[in-house]
Protein backbone atom coordinates (compact mmCIF):
# COMPACT_ATOMS: atom_id res chain seq x y z
CA UNK A 1 0.00 0.00 0.00
CA UNK A 2 1.27 3.37 -0.87
CA UNK A 3 1.44 5.83 1.94
CA UNK A 4 -1.10 8.64 1.83
CA UNK A 5 0.52 11.79 0.45
CA UNK A 6 0.25 14.74 2.70
CA UNK A 7 -0.96 17.92 1.00
CA UNK A 8 1.70 20.57 0.66
CA UNK A 9 0.74 23.98 1.91
CA UNK A 10 2.32 26.53 -0.34
CA UNK A 11 3.04 30.10 0.67
CA UNK A 12 0.64 32.68 -0.72
CA UNK A 13 2.32 34.44 -3.64
CA UNK A 14 3.23 38.08 -3.10
CA UNK A 15 1.12 39.98 -5.63
CA UNK A 16 1.71 43.43 -4.24
CA UNK A 17 3.93 44.49 -7.11
CA UNK A 18 1.88 42.99 -9.92
CA UNK A 19 -0.06 45.49 -12.01
CA UNK A 20 -3.65 44.50 -12.66
CA UNK A 21 -3.77 44.42 -16.44
CA UNK A 22 -7.56 44.39 -16.49
CA UNK A 23 -7.91 47.65 -14.62
CA UNK A 24 -7.90 50.55 -17.07
CA UNK A 25 -5.76 53.63 -16.65
CA UNK A 26 -7.20 57.10 -16.51
CA UNK A 27 -5.64 60.35 -17.65
CA UNK A 28 -6.31 63.40 -15.53
CA UNK A 29 -5.85 67.07 -16.40
CA UNK A 30 -5.28 69.30 -13.39
CA UNK A 31 -6.24 72.92 -12.87
CA UNK A 32 -3.47 75.47 -13.08
CA UNK A 33 -3.47 79.26 -12.96
CA UNK A 34 -1.52 79.80 -16.19
CA UNK A 35 -3.25 77.96 -19.02
CA UNK A 36 -6.10 79.87 -20.64
CA UNK A 37 -9.55 78.29 -20.55
CA UNK A 38 -9.97 78.69 -24.31
CA UNK A 39 -6.58 77.06 -24.88
CA UNK A 40 -7.41 74.04 -22.73
CA UNK A 41 -10.75 73.59 -24.52
CA UNK A 42 -9.10 73.80 -27.93
CA UNK A 43 -6.34 71.32 -27.02
CA UNK A 44 -8.89 68.78 -25.73
CA UNK A 45 -10.86 69.12 -28.99
CA UNK A 46 -7.77 68.79 -31.14
CA UNK A 47 -6.11 65.88 -29.32
CA UNK A 48 -9.16 63.76 -28.56
CA UNK A 49 -11.62 64.83 -31.24
CA UNK A 50 -14.14 65.99 -28.63
CA UNK A 51 -16.93 68.35 -29.64
CA UNK A 52 -16.68 71.92 -28.40
CA UNK A 53 -19.46 71.18 -25.89
CA UNK A 54 -17.71 68.10 -24.49
CA UNK A 55 -14.30 69.81 -24.34
CA UNK A 56 -15.83 72.88 -22.66
CA UNK A 57 -17.54 70.63 -20.10
CA UNK A 58 -14.21 68.91 -19.29
CA UNK A 59 -12.38 72.24 -19.14
CA UNK A 60 -14.97 73.59 -16.68
CA UNK A 61 -14.60 70.46 -14.55
CA UNK A 62 -10.84 71.08 -14.47
CA UNK A 63 -11.37 74.75 -13.61
CA UNK A 64 -14.09 74.29 -10.99
CA UNK A 65 -13.36 70.86 -9.48
CA UNK A 66 -9.58 70.96 -9.83
CA UNK A 67 -9.25 68.04 -12.24
CA UNK A 68 -11.06 65.96 -14.85
CA UNK A 69 -10.61 62.57 -16.47
CA UNK A 70 -10.03 63.26 -20.15
CA UNK A 71 -9.26 59.75 -21.44
CA UNK A 72 -8.81 56.15 -20.34
CA UNK A 73 -7.49 52.85 -21.66
CA UNK A 74 -4.39 50.71 -21.52
CA UNK A 75 -1.25 51.94 -19.80
CA UNK A 76 0.46 52.50 -23.16
CA UNK A 77 -2.51 54.50 -24.44
CA UNK A 78 -2.62 56.59 -21.27
CA UNK A 79 1.12 57.27 -21.43
CA UNK A 80 0.80 58.47 -25.01
CA UNK A 81 -2.12 60.74 -24.09
CA UNK A 82 -0.18 62.17 -21.14
CA UNK A 83 2.78 62.84 -23.42
CA UNK A 84 0.58 64.64 -25.97
CA UNK A 85 -0.99 66.75 -23.22
CA UNK A 86 2.44 67.60 -21.78
CA UNK A 87 3.60 68.51 -25.26
CA UNK A 88 0.78 71.06 -25.36
CA UNK A 89 1.66 72.39 -21.91
CA UNK A 90 -1.23 70.92 -19.94
CA UNK A 91 -0.66 69.50 -16.49
CA UNK A 92 -1.67 65.84 -16.96
CA UNK A 93 -1.05 62.70 -14.91
CA UNK A 94 -2.13 59.07 -15.18
CA UNK A 95 -3.14 56.44 -12.67
CA UNK A 96 -4.99 53.14 -12.52
CA UNK A 97 -8.71 53.56 -12.12
CA UNK A 98 -9.83 52.63 -8.60
CA UNK B 1 -7.12 78.82 -15.63
CA UNK B 2 -7.59 82.36 -16.79
CA UNK B 3 -10.55 83.94 -18.55
CA UNK B 4 -9.60 86.53 -21.16
CA UNK B 5 -11.40 88.82 -23.55
CA UNK B 6 -10.87 88.15 -27.22
CA UNK B 7 -9.71 90.30 -30.11
CA UNK B 8 -7.04 89.54 -32.55
CA UNK B 9 -4.18 90.00 -34.95
CA UNK B 10 -4.70 86.64 -36.69
CA UNK B 11 -6.86 86.46 -39.80
CA UNK B 12 -8.30 83.34 -41.40
CA UNK B 13 -8.17 83.37 -45.20
CA UNK B 14 -11.07 82.01 -47.31
CA UNK B 15 -8.97 78.95 -48.21
CA UNK B 16 -8.39 78.02 -44.57
CA UNK B 17 -4.91 79.50 -44.15
CA UNK B 18 -3.88 82.07 -41.53
CA UNK B 19 -2.26 85.49 -41.68
CA UNK B 20 -0.33 86.87 -38.73
CA UNK B 21 -0.64 90.65 -38.49
CA UNK B 22 2.29 91.45 -36.24
CA UNK B 23 4.43 94.56 -36.67
CA UNK B 24 8.11 94.09 -37.48
CA UNK B 25 9.22 95.25 -34.02
CA UNK B 26 6.83 92.73 -32.42
CA UNK B 27 8.31 89.97 -34.57
CA UNK B 28 11.84 91.02 -33.57
CA UNK B 29 10.95 91.09 -29.88
CA UNK B 30 9.32 87.70 -30.17
CA UNK B 31 12.43 86.27 -31.79
CA UNK B 32 14.39 87.52 -28.80
CA UNK B 33 12.00 85.69 -26.45
CA UNK B 34 12.53 82.54 -28.51
CA UNK B 35 16.31 82.92 -28.06
CA UNK B 36 15.83 83.09 -24.30
CA UNK B 37 13.52 80.08 -24.23
CA UNK B 38 15.92 78.07 -26.35
CA UNK B 39 18.84 79.00 -24.14
CA UNK B 40 16.86 77.91 -21.08
CA UNK B 41 16.01 74.58 -22.72
CA UNK B 42 19.67 74.01 -23.63
CA UNK B 43 20.82 74.20 -20.03
CA UNK B 44 22.34 70.99 -18.72
CA UNK B 45 20.94 71.28 -15.22
CA UNK B 46 17.32 71.19 -14.06
CA UNK B 47 15.91 74.68 -13.89
CA UNK B 48 12.82 75.39 -11.78
CA UNK B 49 11.52 77.78 -14.44
CA UNK B 50 11.03 74.78 -16.76
CA UNK B 51 8.99 72.81 -14.21
CA UNK B 52 5.72 73.28 -16.12
CA UNK B 53 7.29 72.26 -19.43
CA UNK B 54 8.31 68.86 -18.04
CA UNK B 55 5.63 67.88 -15.52
CA UNK B 56 5.29 64.60 -13.66
CA UNK B 57 3.21 61.92 -15.38
CA UNK B 58 2.49 59.45 -12.58
CA UNK B 59 0.56 60.70 -9.59
CA UNK B 60 2.25 59.55 -6.34
CA UNK B 61 4.37 56.96 -8.14
CA UNK B 62 7.99 58.12 -8.25
CA UNK B 63 9.31 54.86 -9.72
CA UNK B 64 7.07 54.86 -12.78
CA UNK B 65 7.48 58.59 -13.17
CA UNK B 66 11.26 58.27 -13.30
CA UNK B 67 10.84 55.69 -16.07
CA UNK B 68 8.46 58.01 -17.96
CA UNK B 69 10.89 60.94 -17.64
CA UNK B 70 13.78 58.77 -18.83
CA UNK B 71 11.86 57.72 -21.94
CA UNK B 72 9.86 60.85 -22.77
CA UNK B 73 11.77 63.90 -21.56
CA UNK B 74 14.10 63.94 -24.56
CA UNK B 75 11.07 63.58 -26.89
CA UNK B 76 9.41 66.54 -25.21
CA UNK B 77 12.59 68.58 -25.42
CA UNK B 78 13.00 67.82 -29.12
CA UNK B 79 9.37 68.71 -29.75
CA UNK B 80 9.80 72.08 -28.03
CA UNK B 81 12.93 72.82 -30.09
CA UNK B 82 11.03 71.95 -33.28
CA UNK B 83 8.16 74.24 -32.28
CA UNK B 84 10.64 77.09 -31.68
CA UNK B 85 12.27 76.50 -35.06
CA UNK B 86 8.90 76.60 -36.85
CA UNK B 87 7.91 79.68 -34.84
CA UNK B 88 11.02 81.47 -36.14
CA UNK B 89 9.93 80.68 -39.70
CA UNK B 90 6.41 81.93 -38.88
CA UNK B 91 7.83 85.23 -37.58
CA UNK B 92 10.27 85.67 -40.47
CA UNK B 93 7.62 85.19 -43.14
CA UNK B 94 4.68 87.37 -44.12
CA UNK B 95 3.11 84.60 -46.18
CA UNK B 96 -0.09 82.79 -45.24
CA UNK B 97 0.45 80.06 -42.65
CA UNK B 98 -0.79 76.49 -42.54
CA UNK B 99 -2.80 75.27 -39.57
CA UNK B 100 0.13 73.06 -38.54
CA UNK B 101 2.57 75.98 -38.43
CA UNK B 102 0.14 78.15 -36.47
CA UNK B 103 -0.38 75.25 -34.03
CA UNK B 104 3.39 75.08 -33.43
CA UNK B 105 3.50 78.86 -32.93
CA UNK B 106 0.59 78.52 -30.48
CA UNK B 107 2.47 75.87 -28.48
CA UNK B 108 5.56 78.07 -28.32
CA UNK B 109 3.55 81.05 -27.05
CA UNK B 110 2.10 78.75 -24.40
CA UNK B 111 5.56 77.47 -23.45
CA UNK B 112 6.74 81.05 -22.96
CA UNK B 113 3.70 81.77 -20.80
CA UNK B 114 4.32 78.66 -18.70
CA UNK B 115 7.92 79.70 -18.03
CA UNK B 116 7.00 83.33 -17.33
CA UNK B 117 3.99 82.36 -15.21
CA UNK B 118 6.21 80.04 -13.16
CA UNK B 119 8.82 82.79 -12.71
CA UNK B 120 6.13 85.25 -11.60
CA UNK B 121 4.47 82.61 -9.42
CA UNK B 122 1.12 83.45 -10.98
CA UNK B 123 -1.90 82.37 -8.97
CA UNK B 124 -5.55 81.92 -9.89
CA UNK B 125 -6.61 84.99 -7.93
CA UNK B 126 -3.67 87.15 -8.90
CA UNK B 127 -5.28 90.49 -9.66
CA UNK B 128 -1.91 91.79 -10.82
CA UNK B 129 -2.51 89.94 -14.06
CA UNK B 130 -5.29 92.38 -14.92
CA UNK B 131 -4.00 95.60 -13.32
CA UNK B 132 -0.22 95.92 -13.32
CA UNK B 133 1.43 98.11 -10.71
CA UNK B 134 4.14 99.98 -12.62
CA UNK B 135 6.19 100.31 -9.43
CA UNK B 136 6.45 96.53 -9.17
CA UNK B 137 9.96 95.38 -10.18
CA UNK B 138 8.28 92.55 -12.13
CA UNK B 139 6.09 94.96 -14.12
CA UNK B 140 7.94 94.41 -17.45
CA UNK B 141 7.55 90.63 -17.15
CA UNK B 142 3.88 91.04 -16.17
CA UNK B 143 3.28 93.16 -19.28
CA UNK B 144 4.93 90.48 -21.39
CA UNK B 145 2.84 87.79 -19.70
CA UNK B 146 -0.33 89.76 -20.43
CA UNK B 147 0.74 90.33 -24.05
CA UNK B 148 1.45 86.64 -24.59
CA UNK B 149 -1.95 85.79 -23.09
CA UNK B 150 -3.67 88.17 -25.48
CA UNK B 151 -1.75 86.83 -28.48
CA UNK B 152 -2.43 83.21 -27.48
CA UNK B 153 -6.13 83.97 -27.15
CA UNK B 154 -6.13 85.43 -30.67
CA UNK B 155 -4.36 82.41 -32.15
CA UNK B 156 -6.68 79.96 -30.37
CA UNK B 157 -9.70 81.96 -31.53
CA UNK B 158 -8.56 81.78 -35.17
CA UNK B 159 -7.82 78.04 -34.95
CA UNK B 160 -11.11 77.41 -33.17
CA UNK B 161 -13.02 79.22 -35.92
CA UNK B 162 -11.38 77.02 -38.52
CA UNK B 163 -12.36 73.94 -36.48
CA UNK B 164 -16.06 74.86 -36.27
Amino acid sequence: MRPVEQPVIADEPDTSDIVDLDTPWIVLVWNDPINLMSYVTFVLQKLFGYSNEKATELMLDVHEKGRAVVSNGSRERAELDVYRLHDHGLWATMQQDS
Amino acid sequence: MRRRKQSGPVDVTPDGMFVLNLADDERQSFNHFLDELESLLNQETDDGRLRRLFPTAYHNDALHDAEYQRLMRSELLQSRHTAIEISRRVLDSHDALSEGDLMQFMQTINSLRLVLGTMLDVSETDEAQEIINEDDPNAPQMHLYAYLGWLLECVVDALQNSLD
